[in-house]
């Protein structure tokens, strides 16, 4: 056994890099789903344009969460 | 013959299904890691072996330096299909297009009407119908090739290489989306595309102004000359935030580039890594809702990139006209 080595890191910064990194983003959609509801339950006849941007600020949101995985794939698959 | 019952079937009918859902979760225990974890190597027959998952970051490369030193890929394979098949379905509906639509023609006028609604309630009356080329060629062009990827052949019609000394499994094709390439050239078209209809509409420099903001700056250091210390001063001072403010929005504006790159690609590769990771614990039934996940993601990140250039389109022409009405 060797020990703690630069493998081992690796895969432990691809742990860390993602779950840290979902935290945000997960906090931020529920905000943004808990907006869209309370919006939806005051006025429900704007469900289009309440539905349309809702899902344009998730993806927005999601994205950031993105960036991480493709740090932590790209940890783990190329260096 | 009655249609009541449970689910909308008759009794055998709902048994054999569930049968044969049961037997095909079985199969898939048995032969996916989860089950060699929990049950142990049961012997199946080799059809129903399931390989370790190799991932694989860079798209793979078929055809070595075909024109001049330009790679084939196989998502560029993949990318070639799409518009094989979107441009094939768009000549088959207007070639003979026609007043009363046939339905073809029906579905392909319903998709690009509620498009233009879409770019018509962003960008207003005035730029919508201009808009609205780029903005559906991209949404088209990526829901189509995110969804093909799904289709049962896409990623499973390999042929065997051998590379570096190795034995190589290649896939064929494989969904364009996933290829970081493919999504960067789509960001840099889009913002090309909004720079632009921003130089075009606001006339040349004007545009530029919005990032180099000299303009209250220049009317401080005037004020200072003509003697008028106090106002010089504070207009000094707001005028440097201006330019502050500008260099950001500037800065902003090109890591859209980056932004847009890595949201498709990151969410398209997670997506195809997901149901890899899926098939390889639980073969047959545990892929079946990530699929439909896959497709929902796809439809979603192609709304969002067209969207989100709508967006950036948008205000880089209302801008221009300051405080116009719209909406």
């Amino acid at each position: 056994m060797e020990g703690i080595t630069a493998e081992t890191m690796r895969l432990l910064a691809a742990g860390i890099a993602m779950g840290l990194g979902a935290i945000g983003p997960g906090i931020g959609i529920g905000i943004l789903g808990s907006g869209a509801m309370q919006a939806l339950g005051r006025n429900p006849e704007a469900r289009g344009p309440i539905m349309t941007n809702m899902i344009l600020a998730i993806a927005m949101a999601e994205a950031v969460a993105i960036y991480a995985l493709v740090v932590s794939v790209v940890l783990i698959f190329v260096a | 013959m009655s249609r009541k019952g449970c689910l909308g079937c008759s009794l055998p009918v709902l048994v054999i299904i569930i049968v044969i859902v049961l037997a095909v979760g079985v199969i898939s225990l048995l032969s996916g890691a989860l089950g060699k974890a929990l049950v142990g190597d049961v012997g199946l027959p080799e059809l129903f072996t399931v390989d370790p998952p190799h991932v694989q970051l860079p798209a793979e490369v078929i055809v070595h330096d075909a024109i001049g030193g330009f790679d084939i890929t196989n998502t560029l394979i993949a990318s070639w299909i799409t518009i094989v098949l979107l441009a094939g379905f768009a000549w088959a509906v207007t070639h003979r297009i026609r007043v009363i639509p046939s339905r073809l023609q029906g579905l392909l006028e319903s998709a690009l009407e509620w498009l233009l609604n879409l770019c018509n309630d962003v960008a207003g009356e005035k730029y919508g119908r201009r808009i609205f080329p780029v903005i559906t060629t991209i949404f088209l062009f990526v829901i189509m090739n995110s969804w093909l990827s799904l289709i049962p052949g896409f990623g499973s019609v390999t042929y065997a290489t051998v590379e570096h000394g190795e034995a190589h499994v290649v896939p064929l094709l494989r969904g364009a989306n996933t290829d970081i390439n493919f999504t960067l050239a789509l960001a840099i078209i889009s913002f090309v595309f909004v720079e632009y209809l921003g130089i075009s509409q606001g006339g040349g420099l004007r545009y530029f102004a919005k990032f180099i903001n000299v303009r209250r700056f220049g009317q401080a250091l005037g004020q200072l000359v003509r003697g008028k210390v106090k106002s010089g001063l504070g207009g000094l001072f707001m005028g440097g935030v201006d330019m502050f403010v500008g260099m950001l929005e500037g800065i902003s504006e090109m890591i859209r580039v980056v932004s847009f790159t890595f949201r498709l690609f990151g969410n398209m590769l997670g997506g195809e890594i997901l149901i890899l990771m899926m098939l390889f614990l639980m073969p047959w039934l545990l892929a079946v809702p990530f699929y439909g996940l896959e497709l929902l993601v796809g439809a979603i990140q192609a709304l969002i990139f067209g969207g989100l250039t709508l967006v950036f389109a948008t205000m880089a022409v209302m801008t221009h006209e300051e405080h116009e009405e719209t909406h």
